[in-house]
């Protein structure tokens, strides 16, 4: 890695003329690499890669250097305001700091009197690192309803692993993995938790094997040695179809699971019912393949799952998990140096004790919407967004009279956007805080203007588990521009919550470091901080679970009144749970293919990077779209039973003409009508979010496969 | 290792094809530098495939960019003397001596040459030799690619350097039946 290490910060400002070069994290996605910031007079000039940053090496994408156009974008929001016209008008008012605050405080109160705290929403997408403040504030409030994204977006990937194995266990990329299994993830140009695609580079540029689990032929599949193109949907079986193999051919590590694993026998019976000939005709993909790749995967050592968010966003949702974890786990490596470890971070005041999860009062606790129906997230204090909206909506089993989202726009990014539609409407408060006036701030009544990373002091990836925290360092200050963490500390003292912020919100960045005995002003100083690396820490003191054990037979998910073991559901809507539907809607569609320059919904507005990609595509297999009577770049309409929206027609042949490939989260910040076309590409129109449909322990919206069929637009 | 590339007597960019995942960082790191205008991207990364190449899947991207060519088509037809080949190699466009006629754009054979309507002037790669001269190392390649792909110095030492990397790679015999 050091020969790569060309960055020059010195010559850079004597030939640019910089004055300022500012080390700080980038977080312009859901992990943060290292970044040298230079200025001139006061202005971002150019962002580069710290080469001596251990997540990136200096490496860099397209996002991280498109920030500084994101920062000094003319549309950004850059003072508060109110909306002054009907919703939706685009009718808004300049208001002061104070003035907002104190109106969004007076609502809180008003509401939370009248109709309880329960009744009261806030909300945070996958932005800006400000879960832990959020939580935070939401506790001390009385809420036990935060929206977030974690019902299917990493929140699965927790609290699976740690009722599993007491942690999330991350790929060892600094120690070579030799054999690395990738599954529904394209973390080279992803979003990806900890470490990314530099590492993960670097890994198969020593040698390592490559497995790539995926319905489509990404570049990462092209390089595997072996590509499982599975049927969309089908993870969980292929995966108890490998762990079948790795079973009957007695490759699992038998130490490991004599005195480390808890419930092996009924596991094993479990995954005998999942026999190769019934997993081939399952997920399309030919048995010996599956037995090559499980051969290869449990022979190699260390071996590692590359994973994400696209398993997640399936009624799997849970279970794909733990058969990923069980795949880690049987086969030894868990916790190994280059397998996948329980990394410890460094000894700090955590994002679950910064959260105040202790401070949400048992019965307010209780109130949590959902909390009965979806036990494993309502466990984790996370909820399923259509009991949100069902409340807003039905005022079942409560009303929610207001929402407080915080970097959050899930009119794009959630299950059936015309309910969120609906339920945004019918809201009777809201309050936005982001970055510009998207559709989903449009329907709002305030909207406070947001900081971005390079607006901020903070500890970067204080909630990750890969053991780093890094300090992100203020560059620039833009308009009245302020992080969300500093907004909510000076909302904590309106509504009367003072006694547990500070006077600034350095005062949170001293307490997070507190345990160190170090504050923000010696934290800053430094590069970075890892928690102490060691391996197989189980074998002195076990796994945090209830057991102690790795948990094959989960005694949570049991008392919990679900399937403590494993299993694959159909998909709800697809060839074999719906042949009705299947003949009206006959393709696989599967939504949120990643693409460089954007995450999720955003830097569609960033010049240079909606160059790299400017309107939405749907990839078709030109046999299928032969068949549809559709060109090359012509517009399609995809149409489920729950809507129409269009993409434009790409060909690609790298996977099952039966699988239809579509884009996710688009809206078009150039149209200035308050809708900015939400509704014009916006996969979720089509997606279902009905409770059946979501994963029975988790939450998690169906969002990944559904049906469809398509056509040329007329 | 810092590399210095202020004694090198020719230089090149070279793109190890095989490695590259299409993030397109070079891309946005070329318009961080050269700040072109909305359309024109001076480097860009192309998709090729998805196909069948020997009874496998095969999808690579390639990476456009001026080749500096030997003998540059470019030069050859430019009626200004705008395009010039400089001792290291490097081969520089000057658009302040670019009438706009565009025959460069339609000679270049690595279709590497964009055309800035607005401003009415080719454009191309100069290999930032305005880094290159004061010891840095251009754009694209300083260190930004996630997969390390992009390579700049001597020609020779850098095809060893690539070749060294792929010998380490995996080679599972099975791939060849990976379809």
């Amino acid at each position: 890695m050091f020969q790569f290490k060309y960055s020059n910060a010195e010559k850079e400002m004597e030939i640019y003329g910089y004055d300022t070069v500012v080390k700080s994290h980038c977080r312009m996605c859901h992990g943060g690499c290292g970044v040298l910031v230079y200025l001139k007079n006061g202005i971002i000039e150019k962002i580069a890669g710290d080469p001596d940053c251990p997540i990136n090496h200096g490496t860099l994408c397209s996002k991280g250097i498109g920030s500084t156009q994101l920062v000094y974008h003319p549309d950004r929001l850059t003072y508060p305001v109110r909306r002054v016209g009907p919703k939706g008008s685009g009718k808004w008012e300049r208001i002061s700091w104070d003035e907002a605050l104190d109106i969004i405080a007076e609502k809180i109160l008003h509401y939370k009197d009248i109709f309880g705290a329960e009744s009261i929403v806030p909300g945070y997408g996958t932005g800006r690192e400000n879960e832990a403040v959020i939580y935070r504030f939401a506790n001390l409030l009385g809420t036990p309803n935060v929206l977030t994204a974690g019902h299917f977006c990493y929140g699965p990937r927790i609290s699976t692993t740690i009722i599993t194995c007491g942690t999330n266990p991350i790929v060892d990329y600094e120690n070579n993995p030799r054999c690395i299994m990738v599954w529904g993830n394209n973390v080279v140009i992803s979003n990806p938790d900890c470490y990314k695609g530099e590492p993960f580079s670097q890994a198969l540029d020593t040698g390592a094997k490559l497995i790539a689990v995926d319905p489509r032929l990404t570049r990462i599949a092209a390089r595997a040695d072996i590509w499982l193109p599975l049927r969309p949907g089908t993870d969980a079986a292929l995966a108890l179809g490998m762990l079948n193999v790795i079973i009957k051919e007695e490759l699992y590590d038998k130490d490991f699971i004599e005195t480390h694993v808890y419930g092996w026998e009924p596991f094993v019976a479990r995954v005998n019912e999942y026999s190769l000939e019934r997993v081939e005709k399952i997920t399309w993909v030919p048995k010996e393949k599956i037995q090559k790749a499980a051969r290869l995967f449990a022979t190699t050592k260390p071996a590692a799952i590359q994973w994400g968010v696209a398993i997640e966003q399936q009624i799997n949702c849970a279970d794909n998990n733990r058969v990923l974890l069980a795949l880690m786990g049987i086969t030894g490596n868990i916790d190994a140096m280059g397998g996948q470890v329980l990394f410890k971070t460094p000894k700090i005041n955590n994002v679950g004790r910064f959260g105040a999860h202790n401070m949400l009062l048992r019965e307010q606790a209780e109130k949590r919407l959902g909390g009965d129906r979806f036990r494993l997230g309502g466990n984790f204090s996370i909820i399923n967004p259509k009991c949100v909206w069902n409340a807003i909506l039905e005022k079942k089993p409560y009303p929610v009279k207001m929402l407080f989202l915080i970097s959050s726009n899930p009119l794009l990014t959630r299950g059936n956007a015309k309910e969120v539609y609906r339920a945004l409407e019918a809201v009777e408060f809201m309050a936005v805080s982001d970055f510009f006036l998207t559709p989903t701030a449009e329907l709002a009544d305030i909207v406070l203007p947001a900081a971005t990373w390079l607006e901020m002091d903070y500890i970067g990836d204080f909630w990750k588990r890969h053991g780093y925290i890094l300090p992100r360092r203020k560059a620039v200050q833009i308009g009245e521009c302020r992080s969300d963490h500093e907004m909510l500390n000076d909302l904590g003292h309106r509504v009367g919550q003072g006694e547990y912020w500070w006077d600034t919100f350095e005062g949170g960045l001293d307490y997070i470091l507190e345990p160190m005995g170090i504050k923000w002003k010696d934290f800053k100083e430094m590069k970075y901080l890892r928690g102490e690396v060691t391996y197989q820490k189980y074998k002195e003191k076990g796994f945090s679970t209830p057991t102690g054990k790795f948990e094959l037979y989960s005694t949570l998910l049991e008392k919990w009144g679900y399937d403590p073991l494993p299993q694959f559901r159909e998909p709800p809507e697809g060839p074999i749970s719906t042949p009705t539907l299947y003949e009206e809607y006959p393709y696989i569609l599967i939504t949120g293919r990643r693409i460089p320059g954007f995450f999720h919904t955003e830097n569609r507005q960033l010049p240079w990077l909606r160059e790299l990609h400017r309107e939405p595509i749907v990839e078709i297999h030109p046999e299928t779209a032969k068949k549809e009577g559709i060109q090359e770049e012509d517009w399609v309409v995809i149409e489920s039973p729950r809507g129409r929206v269009r993409q434009k027609a790409r060909f690609f042949e790298g996977m099952d003409p039966r699988i239809v490939s579509a884009e996710h989260a688009w809206w078009f910040p150039e149209k200035k009508d308050p809708g900015h076309g939400w509704k014009e590409s916006n996969i979720n129109i089509l997606t279902s979010n009905a409770y059946d449909h979501c994963d029975p322990a988790m939450g998690a919206t169906h969002v990944r496969t559904l049906l469809c069929k398509i056509s040329p637009e007329a | 290792m810092r590399k210095e590339v202020n004694h090198m007597k020719s230089y090149a960019l070279i793109i190890d094809h095989e490695s590259c995942w299409g993030c397109r960082t070079c891309e946005v790191a070329c318009k961080q530098e050269t700040r072109s205008s909305d359309g024109i991207r001076l480097i860009k990364v192309l998709e090729d495939g998805p196909q069948i190449i020997e009874g496998k899947p095969d999808f690579t991207f390639r990476v456009n960019v001026c080749q500096h060519c030997d003998e540059p088509a470019c030069a050859e037809v430019c009626p200004e003397d705008a395009i010039s080949k400089r001792d290291d190699n490097i081969i520089i466009l000057n658009e302040d001596k670019c009438i706009g006629c565009g025959l460069c754009v339609d000679e270049c054979p690595y279709d590497a040459i964009a055309f800035d309507s607005n401003r009415g002037v080719a454009q191309k790669c100069n290999l930032c030799f305005h880094r290159v001269d004061n010891g840095l190392i251009p754009a694209c390649a300083d260190n930004v690619c996630p997969g390390h792909c992009i390579y700049f110095g001597d020609p020779d030492v850098i095809q060893r350097e690539i070749a060294e990397k792929h010998s380490r790679r995996s080679k599972e015999p099975i791939a060849a039946t990976g379809a």
